[in-house]
């Protein structure tokens, strides 16, 4: 059923599918055996189906009538010492019932990750074998292989991994092999740092090569800065400079700031989408941008915010750009969260000047849960031929919870823009989460 | 090839095993103490450093990231799907089409967005990357060759 191309290209010698049925085989293995040590296992999957009906998003498309079927399984074995090994796992399945939605399939698939964790009780020491999404500084990479952390004394932490990375590429051929790890030092009162680097090879030639400082500052109570800077040692230029900083004063008060500094030559450097790259000059690679931003957001009570926000962008090449509105919110989680936003966009070209505005409410009524959402975009000009000025989308959703196990529903969608007339969309949704426990002697808690 | 699986195996067990005796930490909480629900302020619960990731704050989105170095603090609310939902390898649905139920959440591409993406990839085309750099691209290849 997983046709071919839904994979990563395995690197020679490391066929995907063994390494994965392996650590499957493996990991069922390990989680059968040692029952002696074991003080509970828990093992939840939650099935989701989707019906998707209408049309595609392209004015020569065809009916897309499409299923999809989501699956997420999580498998954990605690031990007694507070050690615990998992097994977890989540991809989709695609079905088409009408015509073909894409790649001229009518099926696909995709592991989106599935990895064994052991995680010991002592250390936050993890070691990870799999596909498995990777944090750490510069690297936020998807691949299959091997990972690994842990403490180490007087605050220092190290983290290292290994493995091909996944990564779809229809337009240019990637990258098969990349390592990289981060180390950090942490004063849990006052901050984490952390200087991390990346290399990967595309056969034997170099092909990415980053290294990084982040930084987790949060030195007395109310204020928090995090950032990070990044290095491009192959186009050998800093890549981004990415920092936020935040101030609560009060619980009620909150007052933001941010900068992000992009340099497109070593940012965009070897992506595998054009739509991002050098190639089809959408991207200059001779821009610099900086953005600079903050905000205020305010909560006279636990439910309600007021905030208010502002981003100026400015660039070496295009035309400047600001970026400014407020938003009200009420959320009381369990019966109704509802907001209104507007925005302006101030920039350089005529698609850049318009005004947003924004409305949403979710209220649960029993067991039912209702949600609605408008969205409008009002250009100042035309931007296409069919004098269009604006961009509507409404939407309303549906669901009903049967059980705890079970809940189905339903959304509507209703667009009309520059591209489209007027476009209607529909979803319909079937989950089902399953959970079982099973505790071993004196294990209850 | 399975000899060669096993050998880095047994290596990193062995320096998982040496730094095991070295440093002293108890891991973070696997499973939070607390059930919470929707977003939440962690500060109505919290003096430590967890105070800080207000889930509700206009900036947590734009923060997350540097918090998600530390993961086994995420992981003991959120399994991986929970990231994959918005960071995807090769999706086919938008994260705000798939959550329709919850228009409080800051999924991205809310509304008609291939009409919106030609404003905000304008605007910053190097947020996209970190989603549609080396994944989750398939679709772009259909209108940029
Ligand atoms: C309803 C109260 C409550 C809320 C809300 C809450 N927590 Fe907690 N949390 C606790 C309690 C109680 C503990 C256990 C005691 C402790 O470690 O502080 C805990 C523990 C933790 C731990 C484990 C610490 C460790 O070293 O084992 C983390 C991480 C954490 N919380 C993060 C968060 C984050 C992030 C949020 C916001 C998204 C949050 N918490 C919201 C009550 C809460
Ligand atoms: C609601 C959608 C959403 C979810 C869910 C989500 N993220 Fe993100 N993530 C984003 C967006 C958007 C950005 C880019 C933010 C920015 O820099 O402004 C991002 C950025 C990041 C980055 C930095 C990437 C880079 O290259 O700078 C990391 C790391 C990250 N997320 C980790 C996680 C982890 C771990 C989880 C799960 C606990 C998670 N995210 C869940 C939307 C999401
Ligand atoms: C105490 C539990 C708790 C902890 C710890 C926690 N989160 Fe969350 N997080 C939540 C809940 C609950 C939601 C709401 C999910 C929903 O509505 O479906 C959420 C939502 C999010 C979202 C989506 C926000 C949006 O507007 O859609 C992101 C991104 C996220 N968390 C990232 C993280 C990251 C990264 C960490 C670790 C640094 C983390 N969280 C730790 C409980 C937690
Ligand atoms: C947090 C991750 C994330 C970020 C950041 C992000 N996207 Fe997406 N985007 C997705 C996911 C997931 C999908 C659904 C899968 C797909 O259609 O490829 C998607 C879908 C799309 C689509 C297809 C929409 C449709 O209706 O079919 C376009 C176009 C798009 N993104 C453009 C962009 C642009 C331009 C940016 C930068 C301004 C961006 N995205 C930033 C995750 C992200
Ligand atoms: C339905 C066709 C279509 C799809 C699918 C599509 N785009 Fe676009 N995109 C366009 C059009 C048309 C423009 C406007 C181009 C122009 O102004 O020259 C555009 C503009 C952009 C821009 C801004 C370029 C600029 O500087 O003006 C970016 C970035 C971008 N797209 C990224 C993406 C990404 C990433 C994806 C896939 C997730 C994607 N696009 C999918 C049609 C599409």
């Amino acid at each position: 059923m997983k046709s071919h191309d839904s994979w990563s290209p395995p690197p020679a010698g490391f066929p995907t599918l063994f390494r994965l049925v392996g650590g499957v085989t493996a990991a069922c293995a390990l989680l059968v055996a040692a029952p002696a040590l074991a003080e509970t296992t828990l093992v939840s999957a939650t099935s989701t189906t989707l019906f998707r009906i209408g049309h595609g998003d392209f004015q020569d498309s065809k009916n897309i009538d499409t299923a999809y079927e989501y699956l997420r399984l999580s498998v954990s074995r605690s031990f007694k010492d507070g050690d615990s090994l998992s097994l977890l796992a989540g991809g989709w399945l695609r079905g088409d019932l009408a015509d073909k939605s894409a790649n001229d399939r009518f099926t696909d698939a995709d592991l989106q990750y599935g990895y064994l964790s052991y995680q010991r009780g002592r250390n936050n020491q993890v070691l990870n074998a799999g596909r498995q999404l990777v944090t750490e500084g510069v690297a936020t990479e998807r691949m299959d292989g091997l990972y690994l952390r842990s403490d180490l004394p007087a605050g220092f932490g190290a983290a290292l991994f290994l493995g091909s990375p996944v990564v779809t590429e229809p337009n240019f051929k990637a990258d098969n092999l990349v390592f990289g790890g981060r180390f950090t030092h942490t004063q849990a009162n006052y901050y984490t740092l952390g200087v991390s680097a990346l290399k990967s090879y595309q056969d034997s030639t170099r092909y990415r090569e980053e290294e990084g400082i982040d930084l987790w500052l949060h030195p007395v109570r109310g204020v928090d800065v995090t950032g990070r800077s990044s290095y491009n040692s192959i186009t050998e230029g800093w890549m981004e400079h990415s920092y936020r900083a935040s101030y609560t004063p009060l619980t009620q008060l909150r007052l933001f700031a941010n900068l992000d500094s992009i340099n497109y030559r070593d940012y965009f450097f070897r992506v595998t989408t054009s739509a991002l790259s050098f190639t089809n000059r959408l991207i200059d690679p001779n821009e610099k941008m900086l953005a600079l931003g903050g905000g205020a957001s305010f909560a006279p009570t636990d439910s309600l915010t007021v905030s208010a926000d502002y981003r100026h962008y400015d660039y070496d090449i295009a035309g400047a750009a600001d970026y400014y509105g407020g938003k009200l919110g009420f959320a009381n989680p369990k019966y109704l969260s509802c907001g209104v936003a507007v925005h302006r966009m101030d920039g350089a070209a005529d698609r850049l000047r318009y005004l947003e505005y924004r409305a949403y409410a979710a209220k649960s009524i029993g067991k039912a849960d209702l949600a609605l959402d408008l969205i409008d975009v009002r250009y100042d000009s035309t931007l296409a031929t069919n004098q269009v000025k604006d961009a509507f989308t409404a939407s309303a959703a549906v669901t009903y919870r049967w059980s705890d196990q079970l809940s189905f529903g339903g959304d509507l969608d209703y667009s009309h823009n520059p591209d489209f007339d007027n476009e209607v969309r529909g979803l319909l949704k079937l989950s089902y989460a399953f959970e079982a426990k099973r505790a071993a002697e004196g294990g209850a808690k | 090839m399975k000899r060669n699986n096993l050998i880095p195996m047994v290596v990193l067990g062995l320096v998982v095993q040496l730094l095991y005796a070295c440093a002293g930490t108890t891991s973070i909480a696997r499973v939070h103490p607390e059930p919470v629900q929707g977003l939440v302020d962690c500060a109505q619960c919290h003096t430590d450093r967890w105070a800080n990731l207000n889930h509700r704050a206009p900036d947590f989105l734009a923060k997350h990231g540097v918090w998600g170095g530390t993961r086994a603090a995420c992981a003991s609310c959120h399994q991986e799907s929970f990231c994959a939902d918005c960071h995807a390898h090769k999706d086919d649905l938008k994260p705000s089409d798939k959550y329709k139920d919850a228009p409080e959440r800051a999924l991205p591409h809310r509304g008609d967005y291939l009409n919106q993406h030609k404003i905000d990839g304008r605007i910053d085309p190097a947020s996209c990357l970190k989603c549609h750099g080396r994944q989750n691209n398939e679709g772009c290849k259909r209108c940029h060759r």
